[in-house]
């Protein structure tokens, strides 16, 4: 458990977190580890969870006007994804693949997710803040891009 | 000190991407995004940084892969559509 939170204590989402919140996170938190290929999440499936890249490299792939799945971009280490569904339950944004052997996740489901940031609500508030800086940098990132 | 860094290809047809790195990215450095690999040819501040974290972006420009001998071989592009 203990090495868990050292790793979590570096992910910028969590950023602002005691040791006591560090560890309730953990706690909610399920490993996946994944080989370069294998597909993570698909575009337009119901999605209930959020992950976090600890180890490796996803690609974001969105499906063009002729069904093609297009790359829009590489996630590295530290980088979430999955957030969008989370947030606002509505179907997935895109298709996540692994691009590297291996490719190590964390996932948190939404119902725990949301039921420890009710019960401790300054936890929810450093991890909704860090969530939206999260946000803001990608947006930037594909302002740039374009 | 670990930096974000939002890495954009020059050219716009191949796609970079976001990564946390414990060093500072610096021009002449090699990233690789999927097959690609690329050189760093620019590193700006996006963002002021905040605690531990510096938010960086970087421009970056694909590379002949006969100088690549700092990065591992690259695989065989997966079918992302599996």
């Amino acid at each position: 458990m203990q090495e868990l939170v050292e790793v979590i204590r570096h992910i910028e989402i969590f950023h602002g977190l005691n040791d006591a919140q560090l560890a309730e996170i953990a706690q909610i938190t399920q490993r996946e580890v994944y080989n370069g290929g294998d597909t993570i999440i698909e575009q337009d499936a119901p999605g209930d969870s959020m992950y976090i890249i600890v180890e490796g490299q996803v690609e974001v792939l969105k499906r063009d006007a002729e069904g093609e799945n297009q790359t829009a971009l590489f996630l590295g280490e530290g980088q979430v994804f999955g957030e969008l569904a989370l947030l606002d339950q509505g179907l997935r944004s895109a298709t996540i693949v692994a691009d590297e052997d291996p490719t190590v996740v964390y996932s948190l489901m939404r119902d725990t997710f949301d039921a420890l940031c009710l019960a401790d609500t300054a936890l929810g508030y450093h991890i909704m803040r860090n969530l939206a800086l999260d946000m803001a940098f990608k947006l930037r990132h594909t302002n740039l891009d374009e | 000190m670990i930096y974000k860094v939002s890495y954009v290809i020059l050219g716009g047809k191949q796609k970079g991407g976001i990564k946390n790195q414990n060093e500072r990215p610096k021009v002449g450095d090699q990233v690789r995004f999927g097959r690609g690999i690329y050189e760093i040819i620019e590193v700006k501040e996006i963002m002021p940084p905040r605690e531990d974290f510096q938010f960086l972006h970087a421009t970056a420009k694909p590379i002949d892969k006969k100088q690549t001998g700092t990065l591992p071989p690259v695989e065989p592009e997966h079918d992302a559509a599996q």
